[in-house]
């Protein structure tokens, strides 16, 4: 046990812990005097089992999951299509499995076997061996879930899928400017056509298009309210449990999707400092480990988890800001959640013992 | 590990690294224009959202008869409103909205819309006085529409459905015109006096409204309360009319129309005024229903919402030869010994002027014309006098103004004159003599309100003093329940000669003792107990052929019957003025209604009080029992 300890990477740990305490204080506020005012200890349950899976995970060697990843892809693939049949229809989309009394969401641990079994698969030989059919193929291992995904319906978790394909660029490379040019065009083009030259309602068939589920009026009331709580929060926050927005339940959802709303209202710009940076530390370590790691597989798949932990950072935490559209993507340690939870801690799990095996070596 | 790819990876992943810290910092970038740039603004919304200020509506003051009878009260009645910050501006939640509460999508639209342009003020009442059927929609409505609230606001009730309803008027929401006139004095949704003494006496009832500062959450559900200002009720007031008496004057009034009016000598308050047909203010404090349009206000021959005291014009007929014999005394054309023959008619400037009493009078001296109401003998005064002399005389004695009686919308007498003539009949100014001989016996173009006549018969029977009719009694002392007396319009003297009030007293005595009034049995015994005073007045409304003719016409062709007078005949206390309209003669149809007055009066009402108006008593000053459900 003690040798398991010894084996944490310390300041990943220690970011972790940071994250986990800001997240279970903004789930106390948000459920105190609601119906859910036990979420804190739930979601504490959910994080001790994260943190004891990645005890777990620190001293076992990442290949002995590289080695179960296809038949957990195939596994994987299978609870998509079975959830489509039997799983539990809530708000219009048919994502979960009813397993005692306790929802599942497959789609969750699927991300992250889907970047474990592509990892793999790319990742076991040198970079300039695999050809270019065989990219193509792998890009389809991340579509073809992702299209399962999407009949649920849910856009926000199927997109999540997407920074799996990083991995491409890091193999093949992809010139820091080509990169830059892309992000450009996609984020000014799609800006410019999203402001500019669709119509609202345009606008409103590609959402309906997109996500069936949506309910733009419905939405946009709970992000305006999430801006009003965050924007009132100011340079120092409300106070803990003093968020008007919060605690009068102006803010909708505030124990998942607007969470951080909860902190950014009740603790301010300071407290979103503190969150942002130690979600970007997390970040820098979780590139750490992909640059320490030995095979090329580890280090695709720390890659592809930063660039999914990213994504989530980006899309929650702008789209309660009302930067970014409103797509319901979770933000790691602030939304309540099982699936969710055991998910991102089994991927840090695995980096973990990545980043234990680069110092051991 | 492929040694040559290290390098490339490694670059790869600082490219991913400088990704993700920029990220962070475009979030944090994001989060501070929020927070930092954009605070102010946010928390204003927040707050708004939050603390609402509501207005408590204060309670308006209980309107009490002389003696202390309710004649107005307050209960508790809910209704169903929007808070000004909550109006939602979605025309399709207008239109859902509409559609679940039963009404018309276009007026709520409008009443939303004027309701948005005005200023501060109330909540917007969409539905009022919620029945308890009414309350069960409102709570099913309001879970779909949160913004909606139901509140709790005090209700007038009007006693005595209509027995005052024309003094009392009503109230209602106020108009938004006369909010746009006095933005500093009304408010939205402030509810004001509209007719009656509600609107005369509005600034002495309405009490001042209160409001609180209160956290709200997201359902509008009251969190918490930052403090206070409580609404101060307003005061009571005493009217100084007599519920009894007027309850008698609305049993006497019957089915006919007409106005009776009742005043106190002392200090002229109006002790009864009966407007008939009258109105029961009750049904205008809802929104216009049905019944009310269809009962007052389609169409109807009678128009019962004329306040008839103060706003019916009427000929005062042979009322009005007081003043003729009082116009000519003063001018000294004539004495209480002038003897005048009557033969049933005479001819003034070529045309015949005939007597009530077609076979004629014979030689009659004032007192007894007056008492004979001799038509002839005021033609003959009146032929004798100038149209303006007559002017002069109504002007001295107060008929040609005003009474300033404290309720809306009075009406001015009409007397002729000269000037009268050339502004009301540009096409025809000149004044010819012989409309005088008419105007003699109260007729032509002659107008008095029923108001005005009985000031004049106070004025006479007070040896000459003008008394300013007036219904505001003073207002109840809270502490005691007492009433604190308000001074009251001074009586204006009037320079007039005892000696030709004598003759007057005389005559108008004489009417109920041996003349016109003398004829009818019931008012003999009534006299008989009470000795009263009093002119007949029987006011053309059509001219016929003869009395035959006349027998056979429709009601709304026939006479108005009045009497006015005072009583008791040598201690005057009370002053009336009766008119009955399309009754036939003064005597057989006006008198008998005064007599009821005086016989109650001055008899009945010291022997046993009248029970008090139905309905139950509710102090609005104590706390209510439980939510009251509106009958």
């Amino acid at each position: 046990m003690k040798e398991r300890f010894r084996a944490l990477d310390k300041r990943l740990l220690w970011v972790l812990l940071m994250l986990i305490a800001l997240g279970t204080l903004t789930l106390y506020s948000a459920g105190r005097n609601t119906s859910q005012a036990n979420i804190w200890l739930k979601q504490s349950l959910w994080n001790g089992l994260g943190l004891g899976l990645i005890l777990l995970l620190a001293t076992t060697d990442p290949r002995r999951l590289f080695r179960y990843s296809f038949p957990a892809y195939l596994l994987g693939l299978l609870a998509l299509m079975a959830v489509l049949v039997v799983g539990k229809k809530i708000g219009g989309s048919t994502r979960w499995f009813v397993i005692a009394g306790q929802t599942f969401q497959p789609s969750e641990l699927m991300k992250w076997v889907t970047l474990l079994y592509l990892s793999q698969r790319l990742g076991s030989r040198p970079a300039e061996t695999v050809g270019r059919l065989e990219l193509l193929g792998a890009v389809g291992l991340v579509v073809f879930p992702m299209l399962l995904i999407q009949r649920q319906p849910d856009l926000g978790m199927a997109l999540s899928f997407l920074p799996i394909l990083l991995i491409i660029p890091l193999m093949k490379g992809l010139k820091a400017r080509w990169i830059i040019a892309l992000i450009l065009f996609i984020s000014v083009g799609g800006f410019t056509a999203w402001k500019f030259v669709l119509k609202p309602y345009q606008k409103q068939r590609v959402m309906i298009f997109l996500d069936p589920s949506s309910d733009l009026q419905g939405k946009g009331y709970q992000v305006n309210q999430s801006r009003i709580a965050i924007g009132s929060g100011g340079l120092i926050g409300k106070g803990f449990t003093s968020g008007s927005q919060t605690q009068l339940n102006f803010l909708p959802v505030k124990t998942t999707d607007f969470a951080f709303s909860v902190w950014a209202e009740e603790r301010g710009f300071i407290g979103v400092l503190l969150a942002l940076g130690l979600f970007g530390l997390l970040l820098d370590r979780i590139i750490d480990a992909a640059r320490a790691a030995h095979t090329n597989a580890e280090a695709y798949f720390c890659a592809g988890a930063a660039g999914i932990f990213a994504l989530h950072l980006l899309v929650n935490v702008g789209m309660v800001a009302g930067a970014l559209p409103n797509k319901g993507m979770v933000l790691p340690f602030f939304s309540a959640g099982g699936s969710s939870t055991l998910s991102f801690f089994l991927a840090l799990g695995l980096i973990m013992g990545s980043l234990h095996r680069s110092r051991v070596k | 590990m492929d040694p040559r790819q290290r390098p490339l990876l490694r670059r790869r992943l600082e490219v991913l690294r400088a990704f993700t810290w920029s990220l962070v910092a475009v979030l944090i970038l994001v989060y501070a224009l929020l927070q930092i740039v954009r605070h102010a603004e946010f928390k204003q919304i927040a707050m708004q959202q939050a603390v609402k200020v509501r207005p408590i509506a204060a309670p308006r003051g209980l309107v009490l008869d002389r003696s202390g009878q309710r004649l107005v009260d307050n209960r508790r009645a809910l209704h169903l409103v929007i808070q000004r910050e909550d109006l939602p501006s979605k025309p399709e939640v207008m239109s859902q909205l509409a559609a679940a509460l039963e009404l018309d999508p276009a007026a709520l639209a409008r009443k939303i819309q004027s309701y948005r342009l005005a200023g501060k003020g109330r909540p917007l009442v969409l539905k009022e006085n919620l029945d308890e059927a009414g309350i069960a929609v409102a709570e099913r409505v309001r879970s779909r529409f949160p913004f909606l609230s139901v509140e709790v606001a005090p209700r007038r009730v009007y006693l005595g459905d209509e027995l005052a309803g024309h003094i009392l008027g009503y109230v209602g929401e106020v108009d938004e015109p006369l909010m746009k006139a006095k933005p500093d004095l009304f408010h939205l949704g402030e509810t004001i006096g509209k007719e009656g003494f509600e609107a005369s006496g509005n600034d002495k009832l309405k009490g001042v409204d209160g409001q609180k500062r209160i956290l709200v959450d997201q359902l509008g559900t009251e969190v918490a309360n930052f403090g206070q200002v409580d609404a101060t009720a307003g005061r009571s007031i005493y009217l100084t009319l007599d519920a009894g008496l007027q309850k008698i004057a609305q049993e006497a009034m019957g089915e006919e129309a007409g106005a009776v009016v009742v005043l106190d000598l002392r200090d002229g308050g109006v002790l009864a005024m009966y407007s008939s047909p009258s109105y029961d203010p009750n049904l205008f404090l809802n929104r216009l229903s049905q019944d009310m349009v269809d009962k007052y206000l389609a169409n109807n021959l009678t128009r019962p919402m004329v306040n008839r005291p103060i706003q019916g014009i009427y000929a005062p007929g042979s009322t009005f030869k007081l003043l003729i014999a009082l116009a000519a005394l003063e001018k000294g054309i004539a004495t209480p010994q002038t003897a005048i023959f009557c033969g049933g008619k005479k001819n003034y400037y070529g045309r015949d002027f005939r007597c009530d009493k077609a076979s004629g009078h014979g030689t009659l001296s004032m007192v007894q014309a007056i008492a004979q109401s001799c038509d002839v003998y005021f033609y003959e005064l009146a032929s004798r006098l100038d149209i303006d002399d007559i002017h002069a005389t109504a002007e001295k004695y107060g008929l040609t103004e005003r009474t300033g009686i404290d309720l809306p919308q009075e009406k001015r007498t009409r007397i002729p004159s000269r000037a009268w003539k050339k502004k009301a009949a540009p096409r025809d100014p000149k004044w010819y003599a012989g409309e005088t001989i008419s105007v003699g016996i109260g007729q032509g173009a002659v107008g008095v309100t029923p108001i005005g006549l009985a000031r004049f018969y106070a004025l006479l029977a007070t040896k000459g003093k003008l008394l300013t009719p007036h219904l505001f009694y003073g207002f109840r002392n809270d502490q005691s329940n007492q009433l604190e007396a308000a001074a009251y319009p001074p009586p204006k003297d009037t320079p007039l000669d005892p000696k030709h009030w004598a003759t007057l007293d005389e005559g108008l005595a004489e009417v109920v003792q041996n003349g016109t009034a003398a004829a009818n049995p019931f008012i003999r015994e009534i006299a008989k107990l009470v000795p009263f005073s009093g002119k007949t007045g029987t006011a053309q409304v059509a001219t016929f052929v003869d009395k035959a003719h006349y027998a056979r016409q429709a009601k709304f062709l026939k006479d108005h019957a009045l009497f006015a007078g005072y009583a008791p005949r040598d201690k005057p206390q009370i002053a009336y003025a009766v008119v009955v309209e399309n009754a036939g003669f003064g005597s057989t149809a006006a008198a008998p209604v005064a007599a009821k007055l005086v016989k109650y009066w001055f008899v009945d009402r010291l022997k046993n009080p009248l029970p008090p108006p139905r309905g139950k008593l509710v102090d609005p000053f104590l706390p209510p029992p439980a939510p009251a459900v509106p009958e």
